[in-house]
């Protein structure tokens, strides 16, 4: 059984896009991401999967039962919003307490480590707090039961480059431990570091659902030649290359398909350097995006 | 019951607020009684010189004004006004807080169903009007009687101040159904400040024209104190019709509650 199961999901908002056949399924101990832009539709589906909102059509389980029909199941669940806003008046320790009574377990302890680990001032009012702290606040909160699925929808918007380092080692050893992890962002550097798997989103559908080294794997290289005398022209002229820009005596292209081909062509030519990059996830990414427009 | 006790806690200081303004309403209006009293004959030519639809609309009755049930019906009805607009507000935010103040992605994920929220909300919101209007009939009860020119009976006097509850009860189910099917609305006071003071103009200009169809437009009309002093029964109708209010109101924020979608913070 999935950690997380969407099965044909949409979700129609009138004439606003929502969210259209979304299927995914997210496996026992993975860190899964989910990347797209702003408005793809991350939230509306990590919505509906918790029961905040109803869907059109399709179902979207955790642990094989519906949050909206068994709202017991989100006890194994800890979310973190993308903007935390909390109760007017409270000190951060009295929010901490008030998430802990929701679940039938002590959790005292629990929560001083937490501070600890993400530097908070458990004695501070909440309204007192700054945005980055507040975000601490909801990291710890969602983090407080020891939830065997943790959901993250843009996690790191306002945390400083320490606090990201801590956050990301902290869900990193929740996964060691064993909680799956499912980690919606459009911060692709944070996703390729995290990820076994991600899901890509546009426009309210899901375009690829891949592991991570696959997506890097089976796509694009980056090359990068340099050549003692000028290139001829037609030596980039093969199948699987795309992009050159020669300049002369230094070329760049992308090539896609077996390596050795692209290797051999280039023993033709006095090669002085190369360099062959593996694309990041932004480039990778920038190509389903821009693909159809 | 944690969620209870946590709305409870955040109603505390409101609670305390209004409780202390009913009190003084009712201190100011009673501390006046003797002076009204020892005066009556000339207070009751000044009030019989205004016209009966003033009277009626102030709550006025010539014969039992320098009683003290008679003149308690003056200040009760001025509490129960404070007390609609404190249910109606209590009534329109206790729900919509969640979303408004953006606290809906802490609270309903958490391992509980929304119709258990509606409930601690609606428990707590019950208990905060039983607070209220215990606390106040116990100040105004010691009052009266500190004031008293002549014995009154203490039944009746109880069950003129029972119609505050009522009416709590009533602009509180109606603020909370309002809330759960607009929930585009920002600021909860505007409204709940217009209707409530909508309905109590109306009852008074009701009051004056003695049709009875019309006063089931308005619930404070629902309550006629001088009805109550001399049957000492509330009118089975309008308490009927009340009683139906807050039913499906509450039914149809528990159905509502549960169906809507929760949408993220824009």
């Amino acid at each position: 059984m999935s950690v997380i199961d969407i099965e044909h999901l949409t979700k129609n908002y009138g004439k606003a896009r929502g969210i259209i056949d979304v299927s995914l399924a997210v496996e026992q101990g993975e860190i899964f991401g989910f990347v797209g832009p702003n408005g793809a539709g991350k939230s509306t589906t990590i919505r509906t999967l918790l029961g905040l909102i109803y869907p059109t059509s399709g179902r979207a389980t955790i642990f094989g039962k519906s949050c909206a029909t068994n709202p017991e199941v989100r006890r194994d669940v800890g979310y973190l919003p993308s903007e935390v806003f909390y109760y007017d008046g409270m000190r951060v320790i009295d929010l901490l307490r008030y998430s802990a009574s929701f679940y039938k377990k002590d959790c005292t302890k629990r929560i001083s480590e937490l501070a600890e680990i993400m530097d908070l001032d458990l004695k501070k009012r909440i309204d007192d707090l700054s945005f980055g702290n507040k975000k601490k606040v909801g990291i710890v909160q969602g983090l407080i039961h020891e939830p065997r699925l943790i959901i993250l929808d843009e996690p790191t918007s306002g945390l400083d480059p320490l606090m990201q380092q801590r956050f990301f080692d902290l869900i990193a050893s929740e996964n060691k431990k064993g909680a799956t992890v499912f980690l919606s962002s459009h911060i692709l550097r944070e996703v390729q570091k995290m990820c076994e798997r991600v899901a890509l989103i546009k426009e309210g559908r899901i375009i690829k659902v891949e592991r991570m080294s696959a997506l890097q794997e089976n796509n694009f290289k980056r090359i990068k030649v340099e050549s003692r005398a000028d290139f001829d022209k037609t030596i980039f002229d093969m199948e699987g290359v795309t992009k050159v820009e020669n300049g002369g005596k230094t070329a760049t292209f992308l090539f896609k398909g077996d390596i050795n081909r692209v290797i051999r062509r280039l023993a033709q030519v006095d090669v002085s350097n190369l360099s062959i990059d593996e694309p990041d996830l932004e480039e990778i990414f920038m190509h389903y995006y821009a693909k159809d427009g | 019951m944690n969620m209870y006790l946590h709305e409870l806690r955040s109603l505390r200081r409101t609670t305390v607020i209004w409780t202390c303004a009913m009190i003084a309403i009712a201190l100011v209006y009673l501390s006046l009684y003797p002076a009204i009293y020892r005066d009556g004959a000339h207070f009751r030519d000044m009030l019989a010189g205004y016209p009966a639809s003033i009277r009626a609309m102030l709550g006025v009755t010539l014969d039992s004004i320098t009683s003290v049930l008679g003149f308690y019906s003056m200040i009760i009805a001025f509490v129960v006004l404070c007390g609609g607009i404190q249910a109606m507000n209590l009534g329109m935010s206790i729900l919509s807080e969640e979303t408004r103040e953006r606290t809906a992605d802490f609270l309903l994920v958490k391992p509980v169903s929304r119709a258990a929220i509606v409930t601690a909300k609606m428990l707590a919101a019950l208990t905060v009007f039983l607070i209220t209007d215990v606390t106040y009939y116990a100040a105004a009860a010691v009052m009266a009687f500190a004031v008293r020119q002549s014995s009154y009976s203490a039944g009746l006097f109880f069950m003129m101040n029972l119609t505050l509850l009522f009416v709590q009860l009533i602009f509180f189910a109606i603020g909370a159904v309002v809330s759960v099917f607009f929930d585009r609305l920002r600021s909860v006071l505007p409204v709940s400040l217009g209707t409530v003071f909508g309905c109590y103009v109306i009852g008074a200009l009701i009051a004056a024209s003695k049709d009875d169809w019309a006063r089931f437009i308005s619930p404070f009309r629902y309550f006629d104190y001088p009805s109550i002093i001399s049957t000492a029964r509330y009118e089975m109708p309008y308490l009927a019709t009340g009683a139906a209010i807050v039913i499906v109101s509450i039914f149809a924020c528990y159905t509502g509650y549960t169906r809507k979608d929760i949408h993220a913070v824009s």
